[in-house]
């Protein structure tokens, strides 16, 4: 029979299965990768549609015991921590090999931008629907805006995308930085992690602070996340038979199949987002740039080393880029001079760019601006297919106010 | 799944999902590209007055509507439940339906049967019919009503008030038929979407239609008649024509109906041929003879002999009408055979060049005058049965004109209870006119074979309407 290479089998290609997907090129499609709405990827969805009314969609049983609490008060902080958006059940997709890349791009504005100049950026990426994530540094540091599109490759991000406020007066720079290993992304490592996947890190420094930082949620709180996050196999994280009960569908096969996707294939991730802003948290970003001749294993291994270190909640490794890497901690509860010593011992770093966030946009395509009756909205723009490089209008030099207004308001904002 | 008859609990609660005092939608987005934002949006365009309740986990508010997590927060009476929700929590929603007591539920998700999950499809259904809550659907578009203003789905306008009952099985056709009507004057009573027909079957909203004050025609476009039993029986408990186009008897169409909406056709066309003509039915066999039919039924009174007279401005439009009538088994007669005193009358309306044989061919020199005198002589004959009018366009004729005085007689002879149709061939002036005559109950149609159709289907209700 003819070999099909498919992901998760001995003729997977030999270069995975060290890096799991690693090296890569950006935006190629491996055989067996699971769509949004795949039979295989049913309990998850189930449990994302129902969770928020229905908590004993999670493993409540589990949990009680890694917690030590009644399932039923399980269920009740669970409710409680949704409906204040601390939490949110989300999943990552490793996008890569679903045939788009995954392109990050860093938003330098000049010194003289106005506050107002820099809101009419911000809401346009709040309600750009072609942006999956994104954080506004409104903290202050040396870049504006880390953002990020999954897109079928770069012309569509530079046209469908960036043209359109690039050149406006006021942006320094705009520097794409394509993700060549995605590490670690909200506390969870993730696809391209060297070890350690799925694995949900908090540093004992940030869980005791968090603690006295805030009193919004409480250690049991933190517990149960951490208890949902770090379940061995993605087939303890949620109550099958429950799922079952609600859809009316096999609960084995169900399990069998998100297991098979998740834990074999590692091509989606379900997790809980912890919801940093909710609670008053500042992300800190440290923009990282090797020099020019550090070779690519030098480069990983350094990933790979940093990774080591708890405290980082995202760390990004890029390609063809000014920037080498991105690593973030909590500014508030985190000791951010250890983290940069950390960084700086590397006789290759020749820069570090420091920034601080209080906002993120989305996380995974899930609007997070609650105060504006958004939170879990999950929209994306579908990519595939299209070519924004035939149908995009360029922002000129010149253009002046209407014509921002026109290109963007009207067309791409909600 | 299979019924042998129309359920009586089902036909008493379709009042719910035609005319609702209250809806909630499940699935109600706050995003205005998606279906479930479109569906409340739709409603309140319309000027639905009653209740909209949006459903939906993540919202405290929808289109400036208050949301609710769960139907179950309501806590007032919910009249229809419409679900706009993925497949994998319908069975959730609907145990939630039962709940709080919903009178109907109309499912618009997809990913059923038709992908291969007739398990979950048949459990969903049997869990409503266990008890006794109508599932419309799964997979269909929308339904609604111009009369109550009621546009329920993702659909973009509601028709214009009239007469047919469109029920269908196909949300595209559905869509194209809301959209002539809009278009071309085609007026419904209402209009609903089956998709997959789960449990609500055709047959429950033939009997729906016929208590219906608004509907005359009950119009059925059908991928599968997999409950033929109950098909034969409603078609003949109800005293309203029922049109049928029913596809799928192709080789691929076959497979191309169970993809679609999970339509099983397990015996041959000609059995359902069968069926459908021992139902007393008139079966279309193409979409613009489906929608023309339609209209003449929903708009005419069944033909109740089959003396035609023609009346035309233009032999052409005459000869193939005369063809056409033979064609389809309804071969017309000389006038002096129908009424040689009508022969003799018709005279005074036309030149010496005219021609009394049927069609009576007034001339291309015909007035509004001649037009009018030759209608109504015709209609009021006793042994005429139904007149049909012709209209062409020659550099002297007044088309609104002759259109008026044809709705003029149409209005004076209602009593009569003849049918009349008309065609109008030609270009715009002509379209305003088929336009006019239809907002004045009149079917017409822009070619000969359209209108030979309608009278055919109008001769066949005429037979059963005899027969009872």
């Amino acid at each position: 029979m003819e070999k099909t290479y498919r992901i998760g089998t001995p003729e997977m290609q030999e270069y995975l299965k060290k890096y799991y997907y690693i090296p890569h090129g950006l935006g190629f499609v491996e055989p067996g990768v699971t769509a949004a709405d795949a039979k295989e990827y049913v309990a998850f969805n189930i449990a994302k549609s129902m969770y928020q009314t229905h908590p004993e969609v999670f493993n409540l049983k589990y949990v009680s015991k890694q917690v030590g609490i009644p399932e039923k008060e399980v269920a009740e902080r669970i409710t409680k921590m949704y409906r204040n958006h601390y939490m949110m059940l989300v999943a990552n997709s490793s996008v890569n090999v679903y045939g788009w890349g995954l392109y990050y791009w860093v938003v330098k504005l000049k010194k003289d931008a106005t506050p107002a100049q820099r809101k009419e950026l911000s809401d346009w990426f709040q309600n750009n629907d072609q942006i999956c994530t994104g954080y506004a540094m409104e903290a202050g540091g040396e870049f504006d805006f880390f953002n990020g599109n999954h897109m079928r490759n770069m012309d569509n991000l530079v046209f469908g995308v960036l043209d359109k406020f690039r050149f406006r007066d006021y942006i320094e720079y705009v520097h794409i930085v394509p993700v060549r290993r995605l590490i670690r992304e909200s506390h969870v490592n993730q696809f391209d992690a060297l070890k350690d996947y799925r694995h949900y890190f908090w540093s004992d420094e940030q869980k005791k602070n968090v603690l006295k930082f805030q009193k919004k949620m409480d250690a049991t709180d933190f517990a149960i996340i951490d208890a949902l996050n770090n379940t061995p196999s993605i087939g303890d994280t949620f109550d099958y038979k429950v799922l079952g009960e609600l859809s009316g569908l096999d609960p084995a096969v169900m399990k069998k199949d998100l297991c098979m996707v998740v834990d074999k294939d590692k091509c989606r991730m379900p997790l809980i987002y912890f919801n940093y802003r909710a609670l008053g948290l500042k992300m800190h970003f440290f923009l990282v740039s090797f020099f020019q001749n550090t070779p690519t294993w030098r480069s990983e291994q350094i990933a790979d080393e940093l990774a080591e270190n708890p405290a980082f909640e995202n760390i990004f490794d890029f390609c063809d880029a000014h920037h080498n890497m991105i690593l973030s901690a909590y500014e508030d509860i985190t000791d951010l001079d250890a983290l940069r010593k950390d960084i700086l011992k590397y006789g290759e770093v020749a820069e570090v760019l420091e920034a601080t966030s209080a906002r993120q946009f989305r996380r995974w395509t899930n609007r997070l601006d609650y105060e504006d009756g958004w939170y879990e909205e999950a929209i994306f723009t579908d990519d595939l297919l299209q070519d924004h490089s035939t149908e995009s209008p360029v922002i000129c030099p010149n253009c002046k106010d209407p014509e921002w207004n026109d290109v963007t308001d009207k067309k791409e904002a909600k | 799944m299979k019924i042998t008859e129309a359920r009586p609990y089902v036909v008493k609660n379709l009042k719910y999902a035609l005319n609702p005092s209250s809806i909630a939608v499940v699935g109600a987005s706050r995003y205005p590209n998606k279906v479930g934002n479109a569906v409340i949006r739709e409603l309140q365009k319309w000027g639905y007055q009653g209740a909209i309740y949006p459903v939906n986990p993540r919202a405290d508010k929808v289109e400036g509507l208050k949301a609710y997590h769960r139907l179950q927060d309501i806590k007032k009476p919910v009249d229809l439940v419409f679900l706009a929700v993925p497949a994998h929590i319908v069975n959730a929603i609907m145990h939630d339906c039962v709940a709080i007591k919903a009178k109907v539920a109309v499912i618009a998700t997809s990913a059923f049967k038709e992908i291969g999950r007739g398990d979950l499809q048949d459990l969903i259904t049997q869990y409503c019919r266990d008890h006794e809550l109508p599932l419309i659907g799964p997979n269909l578009v929308g339904l609604g009503t111009p009369y109550a203003h009621f546009n329920c789905g993702f659909i973009p306008y509601l028709p214009v008030p009239g007469t047919v009952a469109m029920i269908s099985q196909s949300g595209a056709n559905l869509l194209a038929a809301l959209g002539t009507s809009q278009e071309n004057h085609f007026g419904m009573s209402f209009f609903v979407g089956l998709g997959n027909k789960a449990d609500v079957d055709f047959s429950e909203f033939i009997e729906y239609g016929e208590q219906d004050p608004h509907t005359k025609c009950i119009s059925v476009y059908s991928e599968g008649l997999d409950s033929p039993e109950a098909f034969l029986k409603s078609c003949k408990k109800v005293t309203k024509p029922v049109v049928v186009i029913k596809v799928g008897g192709s080789k691929i169409g076959n497979k191309a109906a169970f993809a679609h909406t999970a339509s099983e056709n397990p015996e041959s066309d000609a059995y359902y041929d069968k069926v459908i003509k021992d139902a007393g039915a008139y079966r279309a066999t193409t979409w613009q003879e489906f929608l023309d039919v339609s209209l003449a039924l929903g708009l005419q009174p069944p033909m109740m002999g089959d003396n035609i007279v023609m009346i035309t401005n233009g032999g052409g439009a005459g000869l193939l009408s005369c063809d056409h009538f033979e064609r389809r088994g309804l071969p017309m007669h000389e006038l002096k055979e129908i009424s040689p005193l009508l022969t003799q009358r018709m005279r005074a309306y036309m030149p010496m060049f005219g021609s009394p044989l049927n069609p009576v061919d007034i001339s291309g020199t015909a007035t509004p005058i001649a037009y009018k005198g030759a209608f109504q002589q015709a209609y009021r004959d006793p042994n005429v049965d139904a007149v049909l009018g012709a209209i062409c366009p020659t550099a002297i004729t007044d088309v609104a004109a002759v259109a008026q005085a044809a709705i003029d007689v149409h209005e004076s002879c209602k009593k009569l209870h003849k049918p009349f149709v008309m065609i109008c061939q030609g270009g715009g002036e002509c379209h305003d006119a088929i336009m006019r005559l239809r907002d004045n109950g009149i079917p017409a149609y822009a070619t000969a074979e359209q209108a030979v159709n309608a009278m055919v289907a109008l001769r066949q209700y005429g037979k059963k309407v005899a027969k009872k």
